[in-house]
């Protein structure tokens, strides 16, 4: 019995350290490349350019006050993030509501506006690129935010409503049928009883639908404009046709990625939270 | 790119601004336009970074002298290109002040102004304007079908770049000057500089720079691509084959190239070069500020240029021609504000002051400045190759052209095809290309 | 011991392909550390009476009935209202563009590249591709590669995702940090990837100690594209897979080892059946993604060297903004497009077989 017990403990620790060294390894195998971009952000043109690379060097700061210096980078920061929180503050807006008529009422046209949302899913950017520019142009949007924003719904209205359709569709109907009931209207049954139990569904889908636009690059290439420019065509900028300035490259990388960092440590309960809890639906 | 030395940068970017604020805002004053006062001008160009001249103190300064603003928009290239057809073709006013490339002029031109009438209109209040003062070969570059549709703002060419000492302990007193010799030369630094450094560097990414690394080779050995009126094709003639195959032997029979020449675009040439990668390489005359720059390159102060070798004799050199036009289109409804913005930019005194910030200036004067001939040693050698070299194609064929001719050298660069199968293959789809935009061949 | 043939039900009841009973994952989890807890608790179907209360409670006060016509008829409408900004959305940024780019794929090609008034050209832009070797080779590489991708995203994801289900300390620390890739900007990603590439100073050749020209040789160059795409993508695999594991009940994978199965057949026959439906999901997302994948070959390689890494979105971009052929790159799209429609249409079809079964 001893025996059996002590031998069912030494089974346990050898699964530890084998858990451990695999997540250790899978952890230099993730982190590593950032890790070595953090380093050569602290480096200067020609410390990048060592052969062998150099592993212990004076730190300089100087890539950071290059890229901060010119108030490019906070702009571009800046603009990011109300795009990308204004593209996802519109499609759920725009998305909830239409997911739950999805999941609750049979209505003429469903299955076909259903199917075109995920045939709007699938689009390649690049088709619909040239038209869309033409038609902001047409409308006046193409020196706003707003053209950009309503290019980022291509992808991420699709995503609210489907993953919040799954989470609606979990739902049971009694809720809302008790509630209709009592008297309550359909706007209210929705708003006040379904609404506030799919939360995680709606932190999940903003979460996804936040990093979707805040990594996009090729529609902001072209209908952004110097004043209304994201941080990822900042980031190509840096390479030109005269040299990639690797400095600013790295410097503006990891300033990037940094709240980005801290961002996904909130990100990572609420999306696990969120989407295991019905996101998964067809 | 920060070879600026600071201080004395901006002391004396200070002085360039507050003269020439005061001259021009003496010239522009009180004086009637025709067209009311935009706020701002809005101009839409790459956002190479050879800018700075007309980001950090052009612009600043028109604002300054006119209260206009300018609004830049800096794409990406491919970006560019798209907002340029989307915009132009689409008639919308929004641009008042376009940045076009040589390569484009096929479809642009038509919705550029004619900058001579512009010019002639102008003469009074740019009276030191100066336009003879253009080389010959880049006021030809910027007209097109007999319009001048911009002012030429950046040229560039190909010149050989290679660092001095290495070719002397090679036993190599004078730089290549036909194929042989480069051969020869290469050969000898190679095995000089192993396992590091190879004698030669190329731009041998499947891009847009890799025909600036071959075509030289291609021009100095007599070949030719095609031609745009007739759809007639040369580039299965001897010349050009012979041409492909020798640039693609370097790489892999001799192995005088750097391989990781085939990764490398711009960006990748002039890193190679700081980083003693190659002993020479041909490439666009201004990297040789930033190969030679000590504060960015191992190399720096190693470096001396020389024209691009001839086949057979330094007699048949020749490059190509490219560069970047600024220019008013038709739809702008601020034409006089917009081209006087781009005479001042391409004004001797700030052309002078855009080759100390990354530029390319074409004009004769600024290339002949002794202060210019002493900091940047490769302006006259550029000067000499743009007397010989061969403006690119750029009739609008010549956009769906380009893309086969890289897969070809790609594939005779790796090895996979001899250059007479490439271009066998790249004559046959140019035949269907021409056939479908309505060209014979 | 318990004799094995007990595992035996659970295994030929998941083979069968039925969810077992207790799959009904409950809804409303403030946090990871509950979903366990629920999990065990909603063994049986969804419990209603552990919700309505709050709801009943929320539906008292808001029950006040619409009363006066318009609310009336405001009710009636509430379906229509509640999709139409979507259909009118989709109009102004899918239908509209795509309404454009098929007329685009129809008109021929001008010297001036005009857009609209072109000439009338039918179906020639669809002929051109579909006669031109490299359309067929990159479409048949885009295919393989898709395949190759999103199969090692997938086992990769998987295999994370089944470590950091494990009960350690520590483990949330793991979860965090694994998932950071996800959320890296990919043309960003690339570019990082592109300077620890390279052949001179690159830290990849010099850890393997030989100068390997990554982004230059046609196969190399191929498995590096691929690879930083598995690198990047492999974590948004885990963290669905992950949340499909945390809301699995416990009792039949405890059942399963009570019964003295391996931990392989408890997976094999047990998790991998159950977490079907998030595979399935993750599938279809990332072939969708995979299938139109652009900004690693952008940023690495061009789609070189020989065209070795020309996948189709690369392909449609050279048409479009280097040719400058718009209606070469929107036939080219609209087959994209139909490609990636069949195949999803096929995995709906696919996932909604298991949801009915």
């Amino acid at each position: 019995m001893m025996a059996r017990r002590r031998s069912h403990r030494r089974n346990r620790l050898v699964r530890a350290v084998v858990a451990y060294t695999a997540l250790i390894a899978l952890l230099g195998f993730f982190l590593f490349p950032l890790l070595w971009i953090l380093g050569l952000s602290f480096k200067t043109r020609l410390q990048t350019f060592a052969s062998p690379p150099l592993f212990i060097w004076t730190p300089t700061l100087h890539n950071y006050v290059a890229v901060l210096g010119t108030g490019a980078f906070q702009h571009a920061f800046m603009n990011s993030l109300l795009i990308s929180a204004e593209a996802v503050l519109l499609s759920i807006c725009v998305g909830v509501p239409a997911a739950y008529a999805f999941a609750r009422f049979p209505f003429a046209g469903r299955g076909l506006l259903f199917m075109s949302l995920l045939v709007m899913r699938m689009l390649p950017p690049i088709a619909v690129l040239v038209p869309m520019y033409v038609l902001f142009s047409k409308l006046g949007l193409t020196e706003t935010r707003v053209s950009v924003v309503l290019a980022y719904t291509t992808f991420s209205l699709p995503l609210v409503v489907w993953i919040m359709r799954g989470f609606f569709e979990e739902l049971p109907r009694e809720l809302e049928e008790s509630a209709w009931v009592d008297g309550a209207s359909r706007y209210a049954a929705f708003r006040f009883v379904v609404l506030p139990l799919v939360r995680p569904g709606l932190v999940a889908a903003s979460i996804l639908c936040l990093l979707l636009a805040w990594n996009d690059f090729i529609f902001a290439a072209v209908l952004t404009n110097d004043a209304t420019r994201t941080l990822p065509v900042l980031m190509a900028s840096y390479s030109g046709d005269v040299g990639v300035d690797w400095g600013s490259m790295t410097a503006s990388c990891v300033l990037v990625v940094l709240p980005v960092l801290l961002f996904s440590f909130v990100a990572q309960r609420h999306l696990v939270a969120g989407l295991s809890s019905g996101a998964v639906k067809g | 790119m920060h070879n600026q030395g600071e201080p004395l940068g901006i002391f004396r970017r200070g002085l360039l601004q507050a003269s020439l604020a005061s001259g021009l805002a003496a010239g522009l004053g009180g004086r009637a336009r025709a067209q009311g006062k935009p706020e701002k001008l809005v101009y839409v160009g790459d956002n190479g970074p050879w800018h700075d001249c007309l980001l950090h103190e052009v612009a600043p300064a028109f604002e300054k002298a006119t209260g206009i603003k300018i609004d830049f928009t800096l794409l990406p290239i491919d970006a560019l290109v798209a907002r340029l057809k989307a915009e132009l073709s689409s008639g919308e006013g929004g641009i008042d002040i376009v940045q076009w490339d040589a390569s484009m002029a096929g479809w642009v031109s038509g919705h550029m102004q004619d900058h001579m009438k512009l010019i002639a209109n102008a003469a009074s209040r740019h009276p030191d304007f100066d336009w003879a003062d253009f080389l010959p070969a880049v006021q030809k570059m910027a007209t097109y079908g007999g319009k001048l549709s911009g002012i030429p703002y950046r040229v560039t060419t190909g010149i050989l770049h290679y660092q001095k000492r290495l070719l002397e302990q090679a036993g190599f007193s004078k730089p290549p000057s036909n194929f042989a010799e480069l051969l020869a030369a290469a050969q000898a630094t190679t095995k000089q500089g192993l396992p590091n450094r190879y004698g030669l560097g190329f731009m041998g990414r499947q891009g847009p720079a890799m025909l600036g690394s071959f075509t030289p080779f291609l021009r100095s050995a007599g070949g030719r691509y095609y031609d745009p009126t007739t759809g007639e094709i040369f580039v299965n003639e001897p010349a050009a084959v012979d041409a492909l195959q020798f640039y693609g032997d370097l790489m892999t029979k001799y192995q005088v190239v750097n391989p990781a020449s085939l990764t490398w675009e711009f960006d990748g040439i002039i890193a190679g070069g700081q980083n003693d990668q190659f002993a020479m390489t041909v490439t666009l005359a201004p990297y040789g500020d930033l190969m030679n720059d000590p504060k960015v390159s191992k190399t720096g102060n190693a470096w001396a240029w020389s024209l691009m070798p001839g086949k057979d004799t330094i007699s048949q050199t020749a490059t190509y021609l490219a560069g970047w036009m600024i220019g008013v289109p038709t739809g702008t409804r601020n034409t006089d504000w917009a081209f006087d913005f781009v005479q001042m930019a391409t004004s001797k005194k700030w052309m002078r002051r855009s080759i100390d910030l990354g530029n390319a200036p074409p004009r004769v004067s600024v290339l002949q400045d002794p202060g210019v001939l002493a900091e940047h040693p490769w302006a006259p050698v550029q000067g000499e190759a743009l007397k010989t070299a061969v403006l690119d194609h750029r009739d609008p064929v010549w956009a769906a052209a380009q893309l086969p001719l890289r897969t070809a050298i790609s594939q005779v660069l790796l090895g996979q095809r001899t250059a007479k199968q490439a271009l066998a293959e790249v004559t046959q789809q140019w035949h269907r290309s021409f056939r479908l935009a309505g060209l014979k061949g | 011991m318990i004799p094995s043939s007990k595992v035996a039900p659970y295994g030929s009841v998941n083979t069968a392909g039925d969810p077992p009973e207790p799959i009904a994952r409950p809804q409303v989890r403030p946090s990871i550390g509950d979903v366990r807890h629920a999990g065990a608790a909603a063994a049986h179907a969804w419990q209603p009476s552990k919700t309505i209360p709050r709801g009943v409670i929320d539906a008292a006060v808001i029950a006040v009935p619409p009363t006066t016509r318009f609310e009336r008829w405001l009710d009636r409408a509430f379906v229509w209202l509640a999709v139409s900004p979507t259909a009118l959305t989709m109009l102004l940024v899918f239908g509209l563009p795509l309404g454009f780019s098929l007329y685009l794929s129809a008109e021929g090609w001008s010297p001036d590249e005009t857009l609209f008034g072109g000439r009338y050209a039918g179906l020639a832009n669809y002929a051109a591709l579909l006669t031109d070797p490299d359309f067929i080779s990159s479409l048949i590489l885009t295919l393989g590669y898709t395949a190759i991708t999103v199969t090692a995203e997938l086992l990769l994801g998987l295999g994370v995702a089944l470590l950091l289900d494990l009960e350690l300390p520590l483990i949330a620390f793991f979860r965090t940090t694994l998932i950071v890739p996800m959320m890296m900007t990919p043309i960003v990603a690339a570019l990082c990837w592109k300077l620890l590439l390279d052949p001179d100073h690159g830290i990849v050749d010099y850890f393997i100690g030989h100068p390997i020209i990554w982004l230059g040789r046609p196969w190399p160059a191929l498995i590096s594209v691929g690879f930083v795409s598995v690198w990047q993508n492999a974590p948004f695999v885990c963290i669905l897979t992950l949340a499909g594991l945390r809301s699995l009940p416990n009792e039949p994978r405890e059942a399963a080892a009570i019964d003295g199965a391996s931990v392989l057949q408890t997976f094999w026959h047990v998790t991998l059946p159950l977490l079907r439906p998030y595979l399935l999901v993750a599938l279809l997302l990332r072939v969708i993604f995979e299938f139109r994948a652009f900004d690693n070959v952008y940023v690495m390689t061009g789609g070189g060297p020989a065209n070795f890494t020309l996948l189709l979105s690369m392909y449609t971009y050279q048409a479009s903004f280097v040719q400058f052929d718009l209606s070469l790159g929107a036939a080219a799209s609209w087959v994209m497009l139909l490609i990636a429609l069949i195949a999803c249409l096929g995995f709906v079809a696919l996932i909604g077989r298991r949801e009915t079964r």
